[in-house]
Protein backbone atom coordinates (compact mmCIF):
# COMPACT_ATOMS: atom_id res chain seq x y z
CA UNK A 1 0.00 0.00 0.00
CA UNK A 2 1.66 3.64 -0.67
CA UNK A 3 1.18 6.17 1.32
CA UNK A 4 1.74 10.42 0.83
CA UNK A 5 3.69 12.79 2.96
CA UNK A 6 1.83 15.46 1.45
CA UNK A 7 -1.17 16.79 1.72
CA UNK A 8 -3.09 17.64 -1.05
CA UNK A 9 -6.74 19.45 -1.51
CA UNK A 10 -6.97 20.96 1.59
CA UNK A 11 -9.29 23.22 1.83
CA UNK A 12 -9.95 23.58 6.05
CA UNK A 13 -7.39 22.44 7.56
CA UNK A 14 -7.30 25.60 10.17
CA UNK A 15 -9.77 23.06 11.98
CA UNK A 16 -7.56 20.94 13.16
CA UNK A 17 -5.80 23.32 15.17
CA UNK A 18 -6.38 25.82 17.54
CA UNK A 19 -7.47 29.35 15.43
CA UNK A 20 -8.31 32.82 16.24
CA UNK A 21 -11.54 34.21 16.01
CA UNK A 22 -11.79 37.10 13.49
CA UNK A 23 -15.14 38.29 13.33
CA UNK A 24 -15.19 40.79 16.05
CA UNK A 25 -11.49 41.98 15.93
CA UNK A 26 -9.81 42.40 12.38
CA UNK A 27 -11.05 44.25 9.96
CA UNK A 28 -14.63 45.49 10.20
CA UNK A 29 -14.53 43.41 13.83
CA UNK A 30 -12.17 46.76 15.22
CA UNK A 31 -15.73 48.80 15.32
CA UNK A 32 -17.08 45.99 17.43
CA UNK A 33 -13.93 46.22 19.69
CA UNK A 34 -14.23 49.85 19.91
CA UNK A 35 -17.77 49.90 20.84
CA UNK A 36 -16.91 47.13 23.44
CA UNK A 37 -14.45 49.90 24.83
CA UNK A 38 -16.55 52.67 24.51
CA UNK A 39 -19.53 50.97 26.17
CA UNK A 40 -17.36 50.34 28.95
CA UNK A 41 -16.23 53.48 29.53
CA UNK A 42 -19.36 55.19 28.94
CA UNK A 43 -21.79 53.02 31.00
CA UNK A 44 -19.01 53.20 33.57
CA UNK A 45 -18.82 57.20 33.71
CA UNK A 46 -22.82 57.57 33.57
CA UNK A 47 -23.02 55.32 36.40
CA UNK A 48 -20.55 56.72 38.75
CA UNK A 49 -22.09 60.36 37.60
CA UNK A 50 -25.44 59.51 38.99
CA UNK A 51 -24.13 58.48 41.83
CA UNK A 52 -22.58 61.47 42.34
CA UNK A 53 -25.30 63.40 40.95
CA UNK A 54 -22.74 65.00 38.26
CA UNK A 55 -24.67 66.18 35.25
CA UNK A 56 -21.47 66.59 33.40
CA UNK A 57 -20.16 63.50 34.16
CA UNK A 58 -23.85 61.83 33.65
CA UNK A 59 -23.77 63.83 29.64
CA UNK A 60 -20.21 62.34 29.15
CA UNK A 61 -20.91 59.03 29.68
CA UNK A 62 -24.52 58.97 28.02
CA UNK A 63 -22.81 60.29 24.68
CA UNK A 64 -20.17 58.04 24.81
CA UNK A 65 -22.60 55.31 24.91
CA UNK A 66 -25.38 56.54 22.50
CA UNK A 67 -23.18 58.63 20.47
CA UNK A 68 -20.23 56.59 19.71
CA UNK A 69 -20.99 53.01 21.14
CA UNK A 70 -24.37 52.52 19.19
CA UNK A 71 -23.06 54.28 15.77
CA UNK A 72 -20.10 51.99 15.66
CA UNK A 73 -21.83 48.86 16.50
CA UNK A 74 -24.40 50.01 13.78
CA UNK A 75 -21.87 50.39 11.65
CA UNK A 76 -20.57 47.25 11.74
CA UNK A 77 -23.62 45.13 11.32
CA UNK A 78 -23.75 43.57 7.48
CA UNK A 79 -27.62 45.41 7.19
CA UNK A 80 -27.20 48.27 9.32
CA UNK A 81 -31.21 49.35 8.85
CA UNK A 82 -32.58 45.75 9.62
CA UNK A 83 -31.18 46.79 13.11
CA UNK A 84 -34.97 47.26 14.81
CA UNK A 85 -35.76 43.50 13.52
CA UNK A 86 -33.61 42.79 16.94
CA UNK A 87 -36.01 44.91 19.58
CA UNK A 88 -39.51 43.79 20.75
CA UNK A 89 -41.94 42.67 20.47
CA UNK A 90 -40.31 42.62 16.40
CA UNK A 91 -38.47 39.68 18.19
CA UNK A 92 -38.50 37.30 21.17
CA UNK A 93 -35.36 36.97 21.18
CA UNK A 94 -33.90 38.20 23.85
CA UNK A 95 -34.77 35.46 25.89
CA UNK A 96 -31.84 33.73 24.85
CA UNK A 97 -29.74 35.92 22.84
CA UNK A 98 -27.39 38.02 25.35
CA UNK A 99 -26.39 40.43 21.91
CA UNK A 100 -30.54 40.88 21.69
CA UNK A 101 -30.58 42.07 25.07
CA UNK A 102 -27.98 44.36 24.95
CA UNK A 103 -29.51 46.09 21.87
CA UNK A 104 -32.79 45.89 24.31
CA UNK A 105 -31.12 47.41 27.17
CA UNK A 106 -29.06 50.09 25.76
CA UNK A 107 -32.24 51.77 23.82
CA UNK A 108 -34.00 51.63 27.12
CA UNK A 109 -30.79 53.62 28.50
CA UNK A 110 -30.88 55.65 25.95
CA UNK A 111 -34.65 56.75 26.66
CA UNK A 112 -34.10 56.98 30.43
CA UNK A 113 -30.95 58.36 30.37
CA UNK A 114 -32.22 60.77 27.66
CA UNK A 115 -34.93 61.86 30.13
CA UNK A 116 -32.93 61.53 33.07
CA UNK A 117 -30.31 63.96 31.85
CA UNK A 118 -33.31 66.39 30.82
CA UNK A 119 -35.15 66.65 34.12
CA UNK A 120 -31.65 66.48 36.33
CA UNK A 121 -30.97 69.75 33.58
CA UNK A 122 -34.04 71.51 34.72
CA UNK A 123 -33.73 70.62 38.89
CA UNK A 124 -29.82 72.18 38.67
CA UNK A 125 -30.67 75.11 36.38
CA UNK A 126 -34.53 76.46 37.12
CA UNK A 127 -35.88 78.31 34.95
CA UNK A 128 -38.75 80.20 36.91
CA UNK A 129 -40.74 77.23 36.57
CA UNK A 130 -44.45 76.48 38.74
CA UNK A 131 -43.31 74.70 42.31
CA UNK A 132 -46.03 72.11 41.49
CA UNK A 133 -44.13 71.48 38.27
CA UNK A 134 -40.93 71.45 39.91
CA UNK A 135 -41.77 68.81 42.22
CA UNK A 136 -43.34 66.32 39.13
CA UNK A 137 -39.72 66.77 37.82
CA UNK A 138 -37.92 65.81 41.05
CA UNK A 139 -40.38 62.57 40.90
CA UNK A 140 -39.45 62.00 37.34
CA UNK A 141 -35.90 62.38 37.34
CA UNK A 142 -35.28 59.95 40.60
CA UNK A 143 -37.74 57.33 38.31
CA UNK A 144 -35.50 57.98 35.31
CA UNK A 145 -32.31 57.94 37.51
CA UNK A 146 -33.29 54.65 39.36
CA UNK A 147 -34.71 53.22 35.49
CA UNK A 148 -31.59 54.49 33.54
CA UNK A 149 -29.03 52.93 36.37
CA UNK A 150 -30.65 49.88 36.00
CA UNK A 151 -30.62 49.65 32.13
CA UNK A 152 -26.90 51.06 32.03
CA UNK A 153 -25.96 48.51 34.41
CA UNK A 154 -27.49 45.66 32.02
CA UNK A 155 -25.72 47.65 29.47
CA UNK A 156 -22.40 46.96 31.18
CA UNK A 157 -22.37 43.74 31.79
CA UNK A 158 -24.13 42.41 28.60
CA UNK A 159 -20.81 42.38 26.32
CA UNK A 160 -19.43 40.24 28.73
CA UNK A 161 -22.40 37.42 28.94
CA UNK A 162 -22.39 38.17 25.37
CA UNK A 163 -18.68 36.49 25.35
CA UNK A 164 -18.96 33.95 28.01
CA UNK A 165 -21.70 32.45 26.40
CA UNK A 166 -19.73 31.16 23.49
CA UNK A 167 -18.78 27.44 23.63
CA UNK A 168 -16.67 28.00 20.76
CA UNK A 169 -14.06 30.01 22.51
CA UNK A 170 -13.21 28.61 25.84
CA UNK A 171 -10.63 31.33 27.30
CA UNK A 172 -14.01 33.58 27.03
CA UNK A 173 -16.81 30.92 28.32
CA UNK A 174 -16.02 31.61 31.74
CA UNK A 175 -18.42 33.01 34.17
CA UNK A 176 -15.25 35.13 35.28
CA UNK A 177 -15.32 37.16 32.11
CA UNK A 178 -18.90 39.17 32.82
CA UNK A 179 -17.29 40.29 36.31
CA UNK A 180 -13.63 41.43 34.93
CA UNK A 181 -15.86 43.38 32.50
CA UNK A 182 -18.06 44.89 34.54
CA UNK A 183 -15.55 45.83 37.13
CA UNK A 184 -12.73 47.37 35.01
CA UNK A 185 -15.74 49.19 33.21
CA UNK A 186 -16.76 50.95 36.90
CA UNK A 187 -13.06 51.38 37.27
CA UNK A 188 -12.33 53.42 33.66
CA UNK A 189 -15.61 55.47 34.49
CA UNK A 190 -14.09 56.40 38.00
CA UNK A 191 -11.10 57.17 36.37
CA UNK A 192 -12.81 59.77 33.96
CA UNK A 193 -15.26 61.14 36.81
CA UNK A 194 -12.04 62.22 38.14
CA UNK A 195 -11.01 64.21 34.74
CA UNK A 196 -14.78 65.36 35.10
CA UNK A 197 -14.06 66.86 38.64
CA UNK A 198 -10.38 68.28 37.73
CA UNK A 199 -12.22 69.90 34.31
CA UNK A 200 -15.73 71.20 35.71
CA UNK A 201 -15.20 70.82 39.89
CA UNK A 202 -17.93 69.71 42.62
CA UNK A 203 -16.25 66.02 42.54
CA UNK A 204 -14.61 65.01 45.82
CA UNK A 205 -11.60 63.54 43.59
CA UNK A 206 -9.72 61.97 46.65
CA UNK A 207 -12.47 60.15 47.48
CA UNK A 208 -12.57 59.17 44.02
CA UNK A 209 -8.89 58.21 44.17
CA UNK A 210 -9.47 56.33 47.35
CA UNK A 211 -12.18 54.16 45.45
CA UNK A 212 -10.44 53.62 42.10
CA UNK A 213 -7.34 52.28 44.12
CA UNK A 214 -9.77 49.56 45.70
CA UNK A 215 -11.29 48.69 42.39
CA UNK A 216 -8.05 48.78 40.36
CA UNK A 217 -6.68 45.83 43.46
CA UNK A 218 -9.78 43.98 42.60
CA UNK A 219 -9.14 44.43 38.96
CA UNK A 220 -5.24 42.78 39.41
CA UNK A 221 -7.07 40.21 41.24
CA UNK A 222 -9.76 39.84 39.00
CA UNK A 223 -7.33 39.37 36.04
CA UNK A 224 -5.03 37.28 37.87
CA UNK A 225 -7.80 34.41 38.38
CA UNK A 226 -9.01 34.98 35.13
CA UNK A 227 -5.98 33.88 33.44
CA UNK A 228 -5.00 31.37 36.18
CA UNK A 229 -8.55 29.62 35.65
CA UNK A 230 -7.58 29.22 32.00
CA UNK A 231 -4.69 27.85 32.15
CA UNK A 232 -6.66 25.11 34.43
CA UNK A 233 -8.90 24.40 31.64
CA UNK A 234 -9.14 23.00 28.14
CA UNK A 235 -5.66 23.13 25.60
CA UNK A 236 -7.18 26.21 23.58
CA UNK A 237 -8.34 28.49 27.16
CA UNK A 238 -4.65 27.68 28.17
CA UNK A 239 -2.92 28.81 24.77
CA UNK A 240 -5.33 32.04 24.72
CA UNK A 241 -3.68 33.20 28.31
CA UNK A 242 -0.32 32.19 27.53
CA UNK A 243 -0.36 33.77 24.29
CA UNK A 244 -1.53 36.92 26.25
CA UNK A 245 1.07 36.31 29.01
CA UNK A 246 4.13 35.54 27.56
CA UNK A 247 3.18 34.86 23.04
CA UNK A 248 1.93 37.76 20.21
CA UNK A 249 0.29 39.57 22.95
CA UNK A 250 2.27 39.89 25.78
CA UNK A 251 3.37 43.47 24.60
CA UNK A 252 -0.37 44.91 24.52
CA UNK A 253 -1.36 43.03 27.48
CA UNK A 254 1.93 44.29 29.93
CA UNK A 255 2.48 47.62 28.67
CA UNK A 256 -1.34 47.93 28.22
CA UNK A 257 -3.24 46.31 30.65
CA UNK A 258 -0.96 46.09 33.53
CA UNK A 259 1.67 49.20 33.16
CA UNK A 260 -0.66 51.48 31.57
CA UNK A 261 -3.91 50.14 32.75
CA UNK A 262 -3.02 49.43 36.21
CA UNK A 263 0.41 50.21 37.47
CA UNK A 264 0.22 54.14 36.77
CA UNK A 265 -2.83 54.82 37.99
CA UNK A 266 -2.35 52.61 41.06
CA UNK A 267 0.41 54.56 41.62
CA UNK A 268 -0.36 58.13 40.84
CA UNK A 269 -3.39 57.41 43.51
CA UNK A 270 -1.09 56.02 45.81
CA UNK A 271 1.56 58.97 45.66
CA UNK A 272 -0.46 61.13 48.37
CA UNK A 273 0.28 59.25 50.82
CA UNK A 274 3.92 59.30 50.71
CA UNK A 275 4.51 62.70 48.22
CA UNK A 276 2.06 65.08 49.32
CA UNK A 277 -0.60 66.22 46.72
CA UNK A 278 -0.28 65.44 43.15
CA UNK A 279 0.06 67.54 40.62
CA UNK A 280 -3.16 68.20 37.84
CA UNK A 281 -1.00 67.09 34.84
CA UNK A 282 0.31 63.86 36.84
CA UNK A 283 -3.68 63.07 37.84
CA UNK A 284 -4.66 63.31 33.52
CA UNK A 285 -2.02 61.58 32.87
CA UNK A 286 -2.80 58.48 35.17
CA UNK A 287 -6.55 59.02 33.50
CA UNK A 288 -5.25 58.66 29.68
CA UNK A 289 -3.06 55.59 30.84
CA UNK A 290 -6.29 54.19 32.74
CA UNK A 291 -8.34 54.82 29.48
CA UNK A 292 -5.41 53.24 27.40
CA UNK A 293 -5.55 50.22 29.54
CA UNK A 294 -9.41 50.05 29.16
CA UNK A 295 -8.38 49.73 25.19
CA UNK A 296 -5.53 47.71 25.39
CA UNK A 297 -7.96 44.93 28.16
CA UNK A 298 -10.85 44.85 25.71
CA UNK A 299 -8.14 44.02 22.34
CA UNK A 300 -6.48 41.70 24.40
CA UNK A 301 -9.61 39.53 25.54
CA UNK A 302 -10.84 39.45 21.78
CA UNK A 303 -7.68 39.02 19.92
CA UNK A 304 -6.83 35.93 22.31
CA UNK A 305 -10.27 34.11 21.69
CA UNK A 306 -9.45 31.40 19.97
CA UNK A 307 -11.95 28.32 18.52
CA UNK A 308 -11.85 24.53 19.98
CA UNK A 309 -10.36 22.64 17.17
CA UNK A 310 -12.72 20.17 15.84
CA UNK A 311 -10.42 17.04 15.84
CA UNK A 312 -8.52 18.40 18.30
CA UNK A 313 -8.43 16.44 21.22
CA UNK A 314 -8.92 13.16 18.53
CA UNK A 315 -5.67 13.82 17.30
CA UNK A 316 -4.16 13.90 20.46
CA UNK A 317 -5.03 10.67 21.85
CA UNK B 1 -40.23 14.19 11.13
CA UNK B 2 -36.08 14.93 11.99
CA UNK B 3 -33.51 14.93 8.60
CA UNK B 4 -30.35 13.76 9.59
CA UNK B 5 -27.02 11.87 7.84
CA UNK B 6 -24.55 9.64 8.61
CA UNK B 7 -21.09 9.98 7.24
CA UNK B 8 -18.50 7.17 6.77
CA UNK B 9 -15.55 8.03 6.89
CA UNK B 10 -14.03 4.96 6.09
CA UNK B 11 -15.88 5.30 2.41
CA UNK B 12 -14.89 8.88 1.62
CA UNK B 13 -12.52 8.99 -0.74
CA UNK B 14 -11.67 12.94 -0.82
CA UNK B 15 -13.31 13.48 -4.37
CA UNK B 16 -15.00 16.64 -3.41
CA UNK B 17 -17.80 15.56 -4.85
CA UNK B 18 -19.85 16.95 -2.34
CA UNK B 19 -18.08 20.33 -1.90
CA UNK B 20 -18.67 21.07 -5.56
CA UNK B 21 -22.37 19.37 -5.67
CA UNK B 22 -23.28 21.89 -3.04
CA UNK B 23 -21.49 24.77 -5.07
CA UNK B 24 -23.92 24.38 -7.78
CA UNK B 25 -26.94 23.07 -6.19
CA UNK B 26 -26.72 26.89 -3.92
CA UNK B 27 -24.85 28.48 -6.44
CA UNK B 28 -22.17 29.14 -4.05
CA UNK B 29 -19.44 31.87 -4.28
CA UNK B 30 -16.04 31.02 -4.78
CA UNK B 31 -14.57 31.54 -1.36
CA UNK B 32 -17.76 29.92 0.57
CA UNK B 33 -17.99 26.09 1.10
CA UNK B 34 -21.13 25.19 2.93
CA UNK B 35 -19.42 21.53 2.68
CA UNK B 36 -15.51 20.95 3.77
CA UNK B 37 -13.54 18.47 3.88
CA UNK B 38 -10.98 18.32 6.22
CA UNK B 39 -7.49 16.43 5.60
CA UNK B 40 -4.44 15.52 7.60
CA UNK B 41 -1.71 13.38 7.91
CA UNK B 42 -1.28 10.99 10.03
CA UNK B 43 2.50 9.58 10.76
CA UNK B 44 2.75 6.20 12.64
CA UNK B 45 6.18 4.81 12.63
CA UNK B 46 7.14 6.64 9.45
CA UNK B 47 3.90 5.40 7.78
CA UNK B 48 1.75 8.02 7.05
CA UNK B 49 -2.24 7.71 6.34
CA UNK B 50 -4.21 11.04 4.82
CA UNK B 51 -7.17 11.22 7.41
CA UNK B 52 -10.59 13.01 6.02
CA UNK B 53 -13.39 14.11 8.07
CA UNK B 54 -16.47 16.13 5.99
CA UNK B 55 -17.94 18.48 7.69
CA UNK B 56 -21.30 20.44 7.37
CA UNK B 57 -23.92 22.01 9.33
CA UNK B 58 -24.77 19.53 12.18
CA UNK B 59 -28.23 21.17 12.47
CA UNK B 60 -28.17 20.58 16.11
CA UNK B 61 -31.01 19.71 17.90
CA UNK B 62 -29.87 22.16 20.54
CA UNK B 63 -28.14 25.07 18.40
CA UNK B 64 -26.33 27.72 19.90
CA UNK B 65 -26.53 29.71 16.77
CA UNK B 66 -30.49 29.58 17.22
CA UNK B 67 -29.77 30.82 20.63
CA UNK B 68 -27.71 33.85 20.10
CA UNK B 69 -29.35 35.25 16.72
CA UNK B 70 -30.99 38.75 17.67
CA UNK B 71 -33.71 38.63 15.37
CA UNK B 72 -34.27 34.62 15.31
CA UNK B 73 -33.28 34.54 11.64
CA UNK B 74 -31.62 31.06 12.44
CA UNK B 75 -34.86 29.18 13.23
CA UNK B 76 -35.45 25.36 13.58
CA UNK B 77 -37.75 23.87 11.27
CA UNK B 78 -41.33 21.43 12.11
CA UNK B 79 -38.24 18.92 10.35
CA UNK B 80 -35.72 19.48 12.38
CA UNK B 81 -33.49 21.83 10.09
CA UNK B 82 -31.65 25.01 11.03
CA UNK B 83 -32.64 27.40 8.78
CA UNK B 84 -31.74 30.75 7.66
CA UNK B 85 -34.09 33.39 6.53
CA UNK B 86 -31.97 36.09 5.15
CA UNK B 87 -34.51 39.06 5.01
CA UNK B 88 -33.92 39.06 9.07
CA UNK B 89 -30.51 38.30 9.35
CA UNK B 90 -28.46 42.04 10.53
CA UNK B 91 -25.21 40.29 9.65
CA UNK B 92 -23.90 40.67 13.54
CA UNK B 93 -22.26 37.79 12.94
CA UNK B 94 -22.81 36.76 16.58
CA UNK B 95 -24.02 32.99 15.39
CA UNK B 96 -19.94 32.96 13.41
CA UNK B 97 -18.66 33.01 16.57
CA UNK B 98 -21.20 30.97 18.83
CA UNK B 99 -21.07 27.83 16.32
CA UNK B 100 -18.70 25.54 18.12
CA UNK B 101 -17.96 23.44 15.04
CA UNK B 102 -17.85 26.86 12.81
CA UNK B 103 -19.71 25.84 9.88
CA UNK B 104 -21.43 29.43 9.31
CA UNK B 105 -19.87 32.25 6.76
CA UNK B 106 -20.70 35.58 6.96
CA UNK B 107 -20.53 36.72 3.15
CA UNK B 108 -19.20 40.19 3.36
CA UNK B 109 -19.16 42.32 0.14
CA UNK B 110 -15.09 40.76 -0.70
CA UNK B 111 -16.26 37.32 -0.71
CA UNK B 112 -19.14 37.98 -3.54
CA UNK B 113 -16.52 38.49 -5.84
CA UNK B 114 -16.27 37.20 -9.97
CA UNK B 115 -14.80 33.76 -10.06
CA UNK B 116 -12.42 35.85 -12.66
CA UNK B 117 -11.67 38.59 -11.72
CA UNK B 118 -11.52 41.75 -13.79
CA UNK B 119 -13.45 39.55 -16.18
CA UNK B 120 -17.55 39.25 -17.16
CA UNK B 121 -19.40 37.47 -14.63
CA UNK B 122 -19.49 33.78 -15.97
CA UNK B 123 -22.95 32.21 -16.87
CA UNK B 124 -23.37 30.32 -14.18
CA UNK B 125 -22.56 33.85 -11.69
CA UNK B 126 -25.52 35.55 -13.90
CA UNK B 127 -27.76 32.29 -12.84
CA UNK B 128 -26.95 32.77 -8.83
CA UNK B 129 -28.50 36.08 -9.22
CA UNK B 130 -31.60 34.99 -10.41
CA UNK B 131 -32.01 31.71 -8.85
CA UNK B 132 -30.47 31.80 -5.97
CA UNK B 133 -29.13 35.31 -4.90
CA UNK B 134 -26.64 35.35 -2.07
CA UNK B 135 -27.56 38.75 0.28
CA UNK B 136 -24.26 40.22 1.12
CA UNK B 137 -24.18 41.10 4.79
CA UNK B 138 -25.91 38.19 5.93
CA UNK B 139 -24.62 34.89 7.84
CA UNK B 140 -24.84 31.31 5.58
CA UNK B 141 -24.48 27.79 6.01
CA UNK B 142 -25.40 24.23 4.74
CA UNK B 143 -29.72 23.80 5.02
CA UNK B 144 -29.61 20.01 4.17
CA UNK B 145 -31.33 21.23 0.58
CA UNK B 146 -34.49 21.72 2.38
CA UNK B 147 -35.72 23.70 -0.81
CA UNK B 148 -35.01 19.81 -3.09
CA UNK B 149 -37.04 18.21 0.77
CA UNK B 150 -39.36 21.08 0.31
CA UNK B 151 -40.37 20.53 -3.27
CA UNK B 152 -40.14 16.78 -3.30
CA UNK B 153 -42.54 16.09 -0.23
CA UNK B 154 -45.43 16.94 -1.75
CA UNK B 155 -44.47 14.93 -4.76
CA UNK B 156 -44.73 12.14 -2.37
CA UNK B 157 -40.69 11.80 -3.31
CA UNK B 158 -38.82 10.45 0.13
CA UNK B 159 -35.74 12.25 0.60
CA UNK B 160 -32.96 9.79 1.44
CA UNK B 161 -34.65 7.73 -1.00
CA UNK B 162 -35.89 9.48 -3.92
CA UNK B 163 -33.26 11.57 -5.78
CA UNK B 164 -34.69 14.86 -6.58
CA UNK B 165 -35.81 15.37 -3.06
CA UNK B 166 -32.42 14.08 -1.40
CA UNK B 167 -29.27 16.71 -0.49
CA UNK B 168 -27.09 17.26 -3.78
CA UNK B 169 -24.05 15.90 -1.83
CA UNK B 170 -25.51 12.58 -0.72
CA UNK B 171 -26.49 12.01 -4.71
CA UNK B 172 -23.62 13.08 -5.51
CA UNK B 173 -21.00 11.13 -3.10
CA UNK B 174 -19.50 8.08 -5.77
CA UNK B 175 -18.05 5.85 -2.29
CA UNK B 176 -21.95 6.00 -0.81
CA UNK B 177 -20.24 7.49 2.73
CA UNK B 178 -22.94 9.21 2.68
CA UNK B 179 -26.92 8.70 4.12
CA UNK B 180 -29.53 10.83 4.57
CA UNK B 181 -33.26 10.02 6.05
CA UNK B 182 -35.51 10.09 8.99
CA UNK B 183 -33.86 10.01 12.41
CA UNK B 184 -37.05 9.72 13.93
CA UNK B 185 -38.06 6.77 11.76
CA UNK B 186 -36.41 3.46 13.76
CA UNK B 187 -36.11 1.57 10.19
CA UNK B 188 -34.84 4.46 8.06
CA UNK B 189 -31.01 3.58 6.68
CA UNK B 190 -29.65 6.65 8.83
CA UNK B 191 -31.56 4.91 12.02
CA UNK B 192 -30.12 1.61 11.40
CA UNK B 193 -26.38 2.79 10.71
CA UNK B 194 -26.11 5.21 13.83
CA UNK B 195 -27.85 2.16 15.61
CA UNK B 196 -25.77 -1.47 14.29
CA UNK B 197 -22.34 1.10 13.39
CA UNK B 198 -22.76 2.71 16.80
CA UNK B 199 -22.62 6.67 14.96
CA UNK B 200 -21.33 9.03 16.88
CA UNK B 201 -21.92 12.96 16.77
CA UNK B 202 -18.94 15.59 16.47
CA UNK B 203 -18.20 17.11 19.89
CA UNK B 204 -20.98 15.21 21.89
CA UNK B 205 -19.21 17.14 24.74
CA UNK B 206 -20.60 20.47 23.44
CA UNK B 207 -24.23 19.36 23.96
CA UNK B 208 -25.53 20.29 20.85
CA UNK B 209 -27.19 17.13 19.82
CA UNK B 210 -26.15 17.26 16.52
CA UNK B 211 -28.31 15.76 13.29
CA UNK B 212 -24.97 15.02 11.62
CA UNK B 213 -23.39 11.62 12.78
CA UNK B 214 -20.11 9.73 11.82
CA UNK B 215 -19.50 5.66 11.56
CA UNK B 216 -16.37 4.72 11.32
CA UNK B 217 -14.42 7.86 12.83
CA UNK B 218 -11.52 7.02 14.82
CA UNK B 219 -9.59 9.64 13.48
CA UNK B 220 -5.79 9.29 13.77
CA UNK B 221 -5.93 5.88 13.87
CA UNK B 222 -5.08 3.57 11.50
CA UNK B 223 -8.73 1.73 11.55
CA UNK B 224 -10.00 4.70 9.19
CA UNK B 225 -7.79 3.58 6.07
CA UNK B 226 -10.12 3.29 3.93
CA UNK B 227 -11.29 -0.05 2.05
CA UNK B 228 -9.82 -1.43 -0.70
CA UNK B 229 -13.08 -0.56 -2.55
CA UNK B 230 -13.33 3.19 -1.78
CA UNK B 231 -9.74 3.08 -2.57
CA UNK B 232 -10.31 1.94 -5.97
CA UNK B 233 -13.63 3.37 -6.46
CA UNK B 234 -14.35 -0.49 -7.21
CA UNK B 235 -17.93 -0.33 -5.51
CA UNK B 236 -18.77 2.82 -7.57
CA UNK B 237 -21.90 1.59 -10.03
CA UNK B 238 -23.47 5.18 -10.60
CA UNK B 239 -20.58 8.36 -11.68
CA UNK B 240 -20.85 11.09 -9.75
CA UNK B 241 -24.07 12.93 -10.88
CA UNK B 242 -22.19 16.69 -10.17
CA UNK B 243 -22.10 16.96 -14.31
CA UNK B 244 -25.48 15.83 -15.01
CA UNK B 245 -26.90 18.30 -12.34
CA UNK B 246 -24.83 21.60 -13.53
CA UNK B 247 -26.64 20.04 -17.27
CA UNK B 248 -30.12 20.05 -15.59
CA UNK B 249 -29.67 23.71 -14.19
CA UNK B 250 -28.03 25.15 -16.92
CA UNK B 251 -30.88 23.72 -19.39
CA UNK B 252 -33.51 25.32 -17.15
CA UNK B 253 -32.21 29.20 -17.94
CA UNK B 254 -32.80 28.27 -21.35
Amino acid sequence: MQHTRRQWMVQHEWMVKPMKQTEWIQGEGVLVWLSEVFSSLGTGLYLVSIFLNNWWGALIGYFIVVGIKLPLHFVYLGRPFRFWRALPPFTGAWRTSWIARGFFFTTLYAGFGLIQLITSYLILYPTGLDSSVVNTIFVVDITAKILAGITVVLTAIYCGFMMSFCKSVPFWNTGMLPIVIMNAGIADGLALMIGVGLYFGGVDVMMLEAVTRILLLVNILLIATYLLNATYGTDTAKLSAKELISGKNALPFWVGVAIAGIAIPLAVSLAPYFMGEVSHSVQIFAIVCHTAGAFALKYCILNVGYYKPLLYSEMRK
Amino acid sequence: MKWGMVIDLAKCMRCHGCVAACRIEHFLPFSIAWVKLIAYEVEDKNVVDVTTYAVRCNQCKEAPCIDVCPTEATHRRDDGIVDINSDLCIGCRYCVIACPYQNRTFLSKDKLVNYFPNHAKTRFEKMREKKYPHQIGTTEKCNFCAERIDEGLPKGLKPGQDRAATPACVNTCQARALTFGDLDDPNSEVSKLIVERKATQLHADYGTDPSVYYVDGKIGGKSNIAPEDARTGSHIKEFSSVEKRAKEIFSQSK
